[in-house]
């Protein structure tokens, strides 16, 4: 065993109601596995995610934010997955400008029945964060 | 644009000149009340004013040295609840205009019956030089922009390239001076609206062909000359803005430039497109019991007060930079001198781009948050792969 303690990432994984939590559903039906440091929040529709609740973790404490909606055209409100790939955009654009990694958030569709994606998902961003390191933000008092 | 036009000429300079044909305006009843900044009585500084009496109009000041109220905002005061009764012009800068073009895409403010009037801009002088001594000021505002010298100007002005008609053509009127001899001026319509007002301010009966002749050199000159100066602000622009970026990313120097921020919210408040009746960064989501504030400052070793300062401002962002004009007022606000205005700016313009939009030139084209296309933004779609390349690494 290492004497460092190894770096495991804080990750919020965002879903809305009807297809991300779905996916989770449909991966508890299946006994799939996806790691414990990931964090499922659920919200309506990813369309009423505002982009204030992306921004807040990561600067209070999260390492990675990952969002899952229903893909295009299964939207149970007809487009709020597609209002949410512009408000990720607008996320993403914001956070590139400050130099503060935009690919510390992914946006990636998951449908009902796609409990392996679900999993999946959470654990392939988990390890992307854990390559990419603490979110220097975390740490920081003067935030 | 309409080929409809008119050169504006005085000898004791273009602003009488205009000032006299807004008059006009209003004793040939084309409009009923005109909203236009004046000099305030004690002298030292500008605000608008709704003016209905013609006599007053000798005070105005079409184009003040300073921008103490953004005049998307007061125009956004006045008709806010509904489409005004009467007809009213509202002479503003160009990123005033366009401020308050994105207010009635959001539904605050009702622009049916107000024609807005802009005018070539050189930009303004940062409030806090102006108030040191506005004489003085003054004398170095007219200077300055006589010569379209922008050094003194804010900041922002400094690399605005939206200082026309060509670069704002949701107004409905121009007053182009760039380019014209001294003492003229042409007034271009940019809307069907401006173009009724033309039409009915036209008093005919001269000859009309030498006069078309005229105002057609005249319209060339001053678009030719737009077009230059376009292309080297934009080029400024671009180098500032990417010297900027310079400066503020990463999460170290973003915290250095905004450590000095005490938490007024002044800019919010000035902001012209932050309309917000209850601003979520004032309201009770952020004002959370003490237990929340000893658990981030366990996580974090400690927990500034007052807290949120950066969530106020990325999240401000994130709710005004895609109706961002770029007008700096965010800026002349701020006690503290942090270039809020140009961070913003450039937040803004980057956003913006992703998402194809422009703030204030259109009053068609839809607002990028209540829009969207089925095909688009797909590199921030995560791609799924069965099995991504660390994975395999993981499983052996």
């Amino acid at each position: 065993m290492s004497e460092e303690r190894e770096f495991v990432p804080k990750i919020v994984y965002f879903m809305c109601s009807w297809c991300g939590t779905g996916g989770a559903e449909t991966a508890a039906a299946h006994h799939l596995r996806y790691p414990e440091n990931v964090i499922p929040s659920r919200v309506n529709c990813t369309g009423a995610l505002p982009a204030v609740h992306v921004i807040r973790p990561l600067i209070e404490g999260a390492d990675g934010v990952v969002i899952s909606g229903c893909h295009p055209g299964d939207c149970h409100y007809d487009d709020g997955n597609f209002r949410a790939r512009r408000r990720v955009a607008l996320v993403k654009s914001l956070l590139d400008t400050l130099g503060l990694e935009p690919e510390r958030v992914w946006f990636r569709y998951v449908a009902h029945g796609e409990g392996r994606r679900f999993v999946d998902t959470a654990a392939e961003f988990n390890d992307h964060i854990t390559r990419l390191g603490p979110n220097p933000l975390k740490t920081r008092s003067d935030t | 644009m309409s080929d409809n036009g008119i050169v504006l000429a005085a000898e004791d300079g273009v602003e009488a000149a205009f000032i006299g044909w807004l008059k006009e305006t209003l004793n040939k009843n084309i409009f009923d009340a005109l909203l236009i900044p004046v000099g305030t009585p004690a002298g030292d500084s500008f605000a608008y004013l709704l003016l209905q009496e013609p006599a007053i109009l000798d005070s105005a000041s079409p184009l003040p040295p300073v921008m103490p109220v953004q005049g998307g905002k007061a125009i956004g005061r006045l008709t806010m609840r509904e489409n005004p009764s009467k007809r009213i012009a509202a002479v503003v800068r160009p990123c005033e205009a366009r401020a308050a073009i994105e207010l009635s895409k959001l539904e605050q403010a009702h622009l049916d019956n107000v024609c807005l009037i802009t005018l070539d801009c050189p930009g303004v002088l940062p409030l806090a030089d102006y108030l040191v001594d506005p004489v003085a000021g003054a004398a170095r505002f007219k200077e300055a922009s006589a010569q379209w010298d922008r050094s003194p100007m804010r900041p922002t002005c400094q690399v605005c390239d939206h200082f026309s008609l060509r670069q704002a053509p949701g107004c409905d009127l121009h007053v182009g001076t760039l380019g014209c001899p001294d003492g003229t001026a042409v007034v271009v319509a940019g809307s069907s609206k401006g173009d009724h007002v033309l039409e009915q301010m036209d008093m005919g009966g001269q000859d009309e062909d030498e006069q078309a002749d005229f105002l057609n050199t005249a319209v060339t000159d001053w678009g030719t000359q737009v077009e230059q100066v376009e292309e080297a602000q934009t080029e400024r622009r671009r180098q500032a803005q990417e010297d900027l970026r310079e400066e503020i990313a990463g999460a170290e120097k973003l915290l250095g430039v905004f450590s000095s921020c005490i938490n007024c919210h002044n800019c919010q408040r000035v902001c012209p497109v932050c309309y917000c009746r209850q601003c979520y960064f004032e309201s009770a989501a952020l004002k959370l019991p003490a237990e929340n504030y000893l658990a981030r400052a366990e996580r974090k070793g400690a927990l500034r007060f007052s807290p949120d300062t950066l969530l106020f401002h990325i999240g401000r962002a994130s709710h005004m930079a895609l109706s961002c004009v770029s007008c700096g007022a965010c800026e002349d606000a701020c006690p503290m001198d942090i270039p809020v205005g140009q961070v913003f700016s450039l937040l803004g313009d980057r956003a913006q781009k992703a998402l194809g939009y422009v703030a204030g030139t259109s009053l068609e084209d839809p607002l990028p948050l209540v829009s969207y296309e089925m095909d688009e933004l797909h590199e921030v779609e995560q791609p799924y792969v069965e099995v991504y390349p660390n994975q395999e690494v993981q499983d052996a």
